[in-house]
């Protein structure tokens, strides 16, 4: 739609990280055009990906397999999964649970007989089984209780479901886990981050959750057919709106903080997207009609959202309202001429909240994939390649690092029991990641390394005992407790989004922040909080299926239709 | 049972915190584990006989504090940590000692061209791969007298590299009793309110 090279304003530059690392903005992120399940779908479309479900061996009681395959340009891959009839005392969403009504491997290829076997041993066990190499991934997922049933009795007796009841819930399961890198024994993600389909991050568990979406689906439709003769199978309009639900926990909150040049590159390139995007001087009409359509579509989305959480319905009156703000300015608005993203940009920070701002980043890339898709492979990030700490840094350039992006951390009283009021700890229990009461529970010798800001004045407190011209060396020599965050700062110092500028183990944290901005990542909609420390989130609702992406378009499909 | 080296650096990373290396070191043991193990050589066997050494032991007791000796015995993942900030591998001939799990020096100083001996085994690395000559046997040592790093190229066969780890029931049980310290125990209010529940989660 535009020449970048002749048409942009190179004085524009992304957002300070200042600006953008701070929780409560993370946590309104919305997914984007960059979103990883987004990328997938590109790629399957633009590489005539082939689906074909091979096996599909379950029984009226909805207790059996199946096998369905992608065939990508070099590789198969193939989601072996397994049904269950789990009585209903058994379901639930926490990761203590021990049985589910359906589980998955995503694997590397096309299993044999005895391959399958094997997986049947050890993947309804998840965590309590073992996988091997040639599993890529490895998940679980519940019935939605609200509408499996109805949907099912809906099809049994010939008609469709009611489509305002669908959009309650929104999906028919959700899974509750989806583990790859190397755990339970499946493959490491170094293992096939040289294949191209797998390059740009969770690019596996995306692919799993789209097959597992597409199982589910087929299940659904298995059952009705073997309750009645008289089944019908879904409109397949209203089957699409189906997407799969995901239920997340503290278990994932950690992530963005213990891997800080992956956060860094995915922030990054959403702002540079941003950037490019803010420097197009003129737009076609098509790009601004374009634009005003996703808008008016993004404000019919908001109303599909569904939570009962108050702090989301804060968020989502607030939402409302700065799209009916958007809607507004748009009326009078010239999208074509002297630089009309920046100008609209900068109306945007000044007139609305940060669910609007954020909201209208994502809106503002969807009609440029021309001058943002190309970076969806700087994504990903080599951790261990920032792994070793340059220890012949002065004690003054570190102290300097410190002040710049631990200024904000550097200004806490630490003393004060709120600002250090939480612990992040891991449970003997079910070794997950934890949130405990510092000053009430006995967890604060259990802490684990996720409290950046903390730690960095307490190692600008060590420095200011030492001369500016020692080396870190020698710090580290005498303060291995310091060699954790030395880390961190040299990092985020060459990366400038790498580190979250706010405190992690603060009274106030919210770790829906944390999940939010994660989950946004990944392509989740409707995000929905049960709590300050989980939420429940849809994939892929709207999205065409495996078998439709041949004649569907791979990204207009994240904000609903307008009514005609 | 075959493991992914994912898991197996998250072992050793928790096992080595369990026996009280500071997180930023217990990052360099995982590193370090994962790294042998992907040289083919026997990381979370030696690190496991390391820490059982080192449990306890204060930062001053297994520290290169004054030369390249401790006052108990040098931790290998501290001085291989030291080892790599000061740049001390590069610059000619060195000798530490006692020195327990002495293998672990090895990914600190990989990256220049250096031969590390002790007890009869040489190492050393060409191109991406560890160079093993001497007694083979000497790798897994638990704890070594005297150490030498010297400038100059290993003599011996090149160990295949690896994708995935091997470890024995003794070795996972070890470092995993270790890791287990890391671990807060359960109360019931954690149970409740630590992962978040409360509302309905099943609907």
């Amino acid at each position: 739609m535009t020449d970048p090279a002749a048409q942009t304003a190179p004085d524009i530059v992304p957002r300070p990280p200042a600006q953008v690392m701070r929780l409560a903005r993370l946590g309104a992120f919305h997914q984007h055009r960059l979103s990883f399940l987004r990328i997938l779908l590109r790629r399957a479309k633009a590489e005539s990906w082939r689906y074909d479900r091979r096996v599909f061996d379950v029984d009226a009681r909805g207790v059996g397999h199946a096998v369905l395959s992608m065939h990508t340009p070099k590789h198969v891959y193939s989601l072996v999964a397994f049904a269950h009839d789990l009585p209903p005392e058994m379901r639930s969403d926490r990761v203590i649970a021990t049985a589910w009504d359906a589980t998955f491997a995503l694997f590397d290829g096309l299993p044999t007989e005895a391959e399958i076997a094997d997986l049947r041993a050890n993947i309804p066990l998840q965590e309590a089984g073992r996988v091997g190499p040639k599993v890529l991934s490895v998940s679980r997922a519940n019935r939605s209780v609200r509408l499996w049933d109805y949907v099912v009795g809906c099809l049994a007796a010939g008609h469709q479901p009611d489509a305002e009841r669908i959009e309650e819930v929104g999906y028919l399961m959700r899974t509750t886990a989806v583990y790859g890198s190397g755990k339970l024994g499946a493959a490491d993600r170094e293992a096939t981050a040289d294949r191209p389909e797998f390059q740009p991050p969770f690019q596996i568990e995306m692919l799993a959750v789209w097959l597992i979406r597409t199982f589910v689906m087929d299940l659904v439709e298995h059952m009705a057919r073997a309750t009645s003769p008289q089944a019908v199978p879904l409109d397949p309009a209203l089957r699409r709106r189906f997407g799969i639900g995901n239920s997340t926990g503290l278990g994932m909150a950690p992530y963005l903080i213990n891997h800080p040049v992956l956060l860094n590159n995915w922030i990054g390139v959403r702002e540079e997207a941003l950037a490019r995007v803010r420097r197009v001087q003129t737009a076609t009409p098509e790009a601004a009609a374009t634009f005003r359509s996703l808008v008016a579509r993004a404000r019919l989305n908001v109303d599909l959202w569904r939570s009962a959480h108050p702090l989301q319905l804060e968020k989502l009156a607030e939402l409302r309202a700065d799209l009916d703000r958007l809607l507004a300015h748009l009326d009078t608005a010239d999208l074509v001429h002297d630089d009309p993203w920046d100008r609209l940009w900068r109306w945007a920070e000044e007139a609305l909240g940060l669910e609007g701002q954020e909201a209208v980043v994502s809106l503002l890339l969807e009609p440029y994939g021309d001058l943002v898709d190309g970076m969806d492979c700087c994504m990903a990030a080599d951790e261990a390649a920032a792994f070793r700490i340059d220890a012949t840094m002065s004690v003054g350039r570190l102290a300097a690092i410190l002040r710049d992006t631990y200024g904000w951390a550097l200004a806490i009283d630490w003393d004060a029991p709120p600002a250090q009021a939480r612990a992040w700890y891991t449970s003997a229990e079910k070794l997950e990641p934890r949130l405990g009461e510092r000053w009430a529970e006995p967890v604060g010798d259990y802490e684990q390394p996720l409290s950046p800001g903390r730690d960095a004045a307490r190692l600008a407190a060590t420095l200011a005992d030492w001369s500016e011209a020692a080396k870190v060396a020698e710090v580290l020599l005498r303060h291995p407790e310091h060699r954790h965050i030395i880390r961190r700062a040299q990092i985020a110092a060459r990366h400038p989004y790498a580190e979250i500028r706010d405190n992690t183990i603060g009274a106030e944290v919210l770790p829906i922040d944390l999940l939010r901005a994660k989950l946004a990542f990944f392509g989740a909609q409707h995000f929905d909080p049960r709590s300050d420390r989980w939420v429940r989130i849809s994939l892929y609702p709207g999205a065409p299926f495996p078998d439709e992406l041949a004649s569907a378009d791979p990204d207009d499909w994240t904000y609903p239709t307008l009514p005609a | 049972m075959s493991w992914s080296l994912n898991e197996v650096e998250a072992l050793a990373r928790k096992a080595a915190r369990g026996a009280g290396l500071s997180w930023g070191l217990a990052e360099e043991a995982g590193r370090a584990t994962r790294w042998l193990i992907a040289h083919g050589l026997p990381g979370a066997e030696v690190l496991s006989a390391a820490l059982t050494r080192l449990d306890g032991l204060p930062h001053d007791a297994v520290a290169p504090l004054d030369g390249w000796q401790a006052r108990d015995v040098l931790c290998p993942i501290t001085t291989g940590a030291a080892l790599a900030d000061l740049g001390a591998a590069g610059g000619g001939d060195l000798r530490l000692g006692p020195v327990a799990g002495p293998l672990l020096l090895l990914p600190f100083i990989a990256p220049h061209v250096v031969t590390l001996s002790w007890d009869g085994v040489r190492l050393g690395m060409r191109d991406e791969a560890v160079i093993l000559g001497g007694a083979p046997d000497g790798v897994r040592a638990a704890i070594a007298q005297s150490v030498r790093i010297e400038t100059g190229p290993a003599e011996g066969r090149a160990l295949p590299l690896q994708d995935r780890a091997e470890l024995d029931a003794e070795t996972v049980s070890r470092l995993d009793a270790f890791a287990q310290r890391t671990y807060a125990p359960a109360t019931e209010a954690s149970r409740i309110a630590g992962a978040g529940a409360g509302l309905a989660d099943n609907d």
